[in-house]
């Protein structure tokens, strides 16, 4: 038990767990067909069964009930505003499968020329809103109220001792559903991660219709007709928010340092986080020589190598590797998806650079610009 | 026994065929397919739907029913929300105590957990709505403006659900406002920390200051103290109530004008 | 067609020639609009509406920051040098006003007990000589400097100076900030 623990304890930490659930992602919804076809070779597309399903949530709801069992794991997962986080994982799982459940279904019906299982014969009557979809709204709303009251009677909101300026518990976290965002603010100043990237988030929601615009998967579930946006989707709501959220409440300790779901939260847990720019890791470490004088000459490999990865990068491959792809978004649309998933994908390429070289900026320009 | 029947009808007759039942319900209890379609349209709340949907739209495995639990939260969200500014006063010195009052002093007690809770189930819910428009691919045209309207009522939920953290005024909302309102000084040129903040001055004088940058005028004050207390309670309030119904309007209007729920063409 | 624009030339031949919008522009003369009074009456038109608009927007986000700002006291004195040993940090000023007094090797400094990355407290934690930010892991050094974490700078310090009868005196509103090179000002420190 203790060994299952301690391994538990290894593999959660965002520096193994992360990179691993990064790389199965992508066979799991695959994005293209070549990921398609390792999907199908090693059977993912089964979670999607009822089967599949069931020994999903199994799995959860023991590992939930078993990790409870731990004194460490029971003190966090109790806490009254943690509830809405169980809910959320469960919720996440369970509608991801229900959506995915029946993409499978009608992907197969497409392929055998079938219409989705959504589709009604226009010559049949459609059904009227009273009394029928009224009834059933009516229960839903009852139930919610009867769950909520139910809630409410068990436990008790929280409320902490009376606020004081000169004393930060320890950790001091945001509310949950910005767990995410407080999760960034470790790899990126706060002008970024506190303003850029959440306006970026909220504008790039918006322009997603006028990006994946191809009217013919709508109104219905189906993975293999929009395979690249639902992957891309997913990934930003299940691994970059839901992910960093589950990490942010039951991770992340005192000193914001990672802690396993088993491990004492121990406030004087020492971890080395002496982080180095890049410019110090070229000059010093690589050329041995003293940082130049020059804040340009010092930080022209970070500055280049931001400007091409905005924006050369993505005129390459338009002539290259999706040319095809390319061709189909046309000029503006494609510049737009680019810039976008491009900054979305910052996040976990400066995660990964932190864990690998310690990196703490890629350019670093003292009161000016830091990322 | 013949006239005591006659006088029941006659109650019925007289509730319902009154001048005031007329006035208040144009139409009978529906008996019929008409009477059904005619209850829909002629009353307000009900007209939000169209009179029939079609037989995919009715299967909870298709909509889930996130988008009305959404609002039917956000109700419940109002009026235990006012309801709890009875008993709540939002200065420094009365609204922690006021809080910790209120599940004694209050009837049964548990008015703040019920919204405490709903409110968490409301980011839920919105966010599960969202995700269940993402995979049937419903924003699609005609529908990606609605779409846009959907992604600020997410926005606005969550600014819901942050600006009452601080109401309580314990330790778990001064801090998450101090690292709030610390964003707002790091807002590239308008807040005093953000880059190109210096770029704003003329000669000497810089125009984003201590007491004058984004994150002052969000709290009124350059430390979290009385003005952003104030401030916080009138933006969970008053303030963005008041912008999520007229987006919550839209949103719901233009879910009937652009064709209704989504489904298979 | 014809009719109607004739009996519009008659009207407008009935006004004086300096009657018009208002603004002085002939859009209204007897010539009817011309080109260039169209466009001045363009051009006057949305100037008003965007001075107006935008007086007004600039008048409602000025509303949003108070004139007057009722913070307490930035100045305190602190007792006297001896007070504090080589080497020490005192949190004796923290809860009070945030304020740790250091005293280093050869000088004494007012550390600000704000962290530079998203203002919370840190906590000066003795056996591992650092100050550790809870919210988000910066680490200081007891100088102030930032060395592990998200803080983008150290941490600041207040303008200190020894009054007449040898005690230590601070004053909050006047910062240093040591990537600024400010740290070398004999106002930032006291040599003890």
């Amino acid at each position: 038990m203790e060994t299952l623990k301690h391994l538990l304890n290894l593999l959660s930490d965002p520096r193994i767990s992360f990179p691993i659930l990064m790389i199965l992602f992508f066979f799991i919804f695959p994005p293209t067909a070549w990921f398609e076809k390792w999907n199908k070779r090693l059977h993912f597309d089964r979670l999607w069964t009822p089967v599949g399903g069931l020994v999903m949530h199994g799995l959860m709801l023991v590992a939930l009930v078993a990790a409870t069992l731990d004194p460490n794991f029971r003190l966090i997962v109790t806490k009254p505003d943690n509830v809405p986080i169980v809910i959320l994982i469960f919720g996440s799982v369970y509608f991801l499968w229900l959506s995915m459940r029946q993409a499978r279904d009608n992907d197969q019906r497409l392929e055998a020329g079938e219409k989705p299982d959504e589709y009604c014969d226009p010559k049949r009557r459609d059904i009227l809103v009273w009394p029928d979809v009224l009834y059933i709204e009516l229960i839903a709303m009852i139930l919610c109220m009867a769950f909520i009251i139910i809630w409410s009677l068990y436990l008790q909101a929280p409320l902490e001792q009376p606020a004081n300026p000169a004393l930060a518990p320890n950790p001091a976290k945001a509310p949950w559903y910005f767990l995410a965002l407080q999760e960034m603010l470790v790899y990126f100043d706060p002008w970024l991660a506190g303003v850029v990237f959440p306006t970026l988030i909220i504008v790039g929601l918006i322009a997603l219709p006028y990006l994946d615009s191809d009217r013919a998967g709508s109104g219905f579930y189906s993975f293999s007709r929009r395979k690249l946006f639902i992957s891309l989707f997913c990934f930003g709501w299940l691994l970059l928010w839901v992910y960093l959220i589950i990490v942010g409440t039951f991770l992340r300790g005192p000193n914001w340092n990672f802690f396993g779901p088993f491990e004492v939260w121990d406030a004087h847990k020492v971890v080395p986080m002496n982080n180095v720019n890049l410019s110090e890791l070229i000059w010093i470490k690589l050329l041995h020589r003293p940082l130049p004088n020059s804040i340009l000459l010092r930080e022209a490999v970070g500055i280049l190598g931001l400007l091409g990865y905005l924006f050369v990068l993505p005129p390459l491959l338009e002539k290259s590797a999706l040319k095809r792809f390319a061709g189909q978004m046309g000029r503006m649309r494609y510049g737009l998806f680019m810039f976008l998933s491009l900054m979305g994908l910052l996040l976990p390429i400066k995660m990964i650079l932190r864990w690998t070289l310690s990196l703490k900026y890629l350019v670093s320009i003292p009161g000016w610009f830091n990322i | 026994m013949g006239p005591e029947k006659k006088q029941k009808r006659n109650l019925a007759d007289l509730i319902f065929k009154s001048v005031l039942w007329r006035s208040i319900f144009r139409t009978d209890i529906p008996t019929d397919k008409r009477g059904r379609m005619v209850t829909v349209l002629n009353n307000f709340f009900l007209h939000l739907h169209p009179v029939s949907i079609p037989r995919h739209a009715v299967k909870l495995k298709y909509t889930w029913l996130m988008g009305i639990l959404a609002t039917f939260l956000f109700f419940v969200l109002t009026i235990t929300g006012i309801l709890l500014m009875f008993y709540y006063r939002p200065t420094v010195q009365y609204a922690y105590n006021d809080v910790l009052d209120m599940a004694e002093s209050t009837p049964l007690g548990v008015m703040r957990e019920i919204h405490r809770w709903s409110a968490h189930l409301m980011v839920i819910t919105v966010w599960l709505h969202m995700f269940r428009v993402f995979m049937t691919g419903s924003y699609k045209p005609p529908r990606e403006f609605n779409w846009g309207v959907g992604v600020i009522l997410l926005t606005l939920t969550m600014l819901l659900s942050f600006t009452g953290y601080l109401l309580p005024w314990d330790q778990l909302a001064i801090w998450a406002i101090t690292v709030g309102s610390n964003m707002a000084a790091a807002t590239p040129l308008v807040g005093r920390e953000g880059p190109g903040s210096a770029l704003l001055s003329i000669g000497d004088i810089s125009l984003i200051g201590r007491t004058s940058d984004a994150k002052f005028m969000l709290l009124g004050d350059t430390r979290i103290a009385e003005g952003a207390l104030l401030r916080f309670y009138v933006f969970h309030c008053v303030f963005f109530p008041f912008i999520i119904v007229m987006f919550m309007m839209v949103h719901f209007w233009r879910i009937r004008k652009d064709g209704g729920i989504s489904g298979p063409a | 067609m014809r009719d109607d624009s004739k009996i519009k030339n008659e009207t407008a031949s009935t006004d004086s020639p300096t009657q018009g919008c208002g603004c002085g522009c002939k859009c209204g003369s007897r010539d009817g609009v011309t080109r260039l009074g169209f466009i001045t009456c363009m051009v006057a038109g949305w100037a008003t509406f965007t001075a107006s608009v935008g007086g007004l927007g600039a008048m409602l986000l000025r509303f949003l920051a108070p004139n007057v700002d009722y913070e307490p006291s930035q100045s305190f004195s602190a007792g006297s040098p001896d007070d504090y040993t080589r080497g020490e940090v005192s949190t004796r000023w923290k809860d009070k006003y945030g304020v740790w007094i250091v005293r280093l090797e050869d000088r004494i400094v007012a550390v600000s007990t704000v962290c530079t990355h998203l203002g919370c407290t840190p906590n000066w934690l003795e056996t591992e000589g650092k100050f550790k930010c809870p919210c988000h892991g910066s680490g200081f050094r007891k100088t102030g400097d930032n060395f592990e974490g998200p803080a983008p700078r150290p941490l600041e310090r207040f303008k200190i100076w020894l009054n007449d009868e040898g005690g230590l005196e601070i004053n909050k509103s006047i910062v240093f900030r040591g990537e600024k090179d400010e740290w070398s000002s004999p106002e930032s420190y006291v040599s003890a």
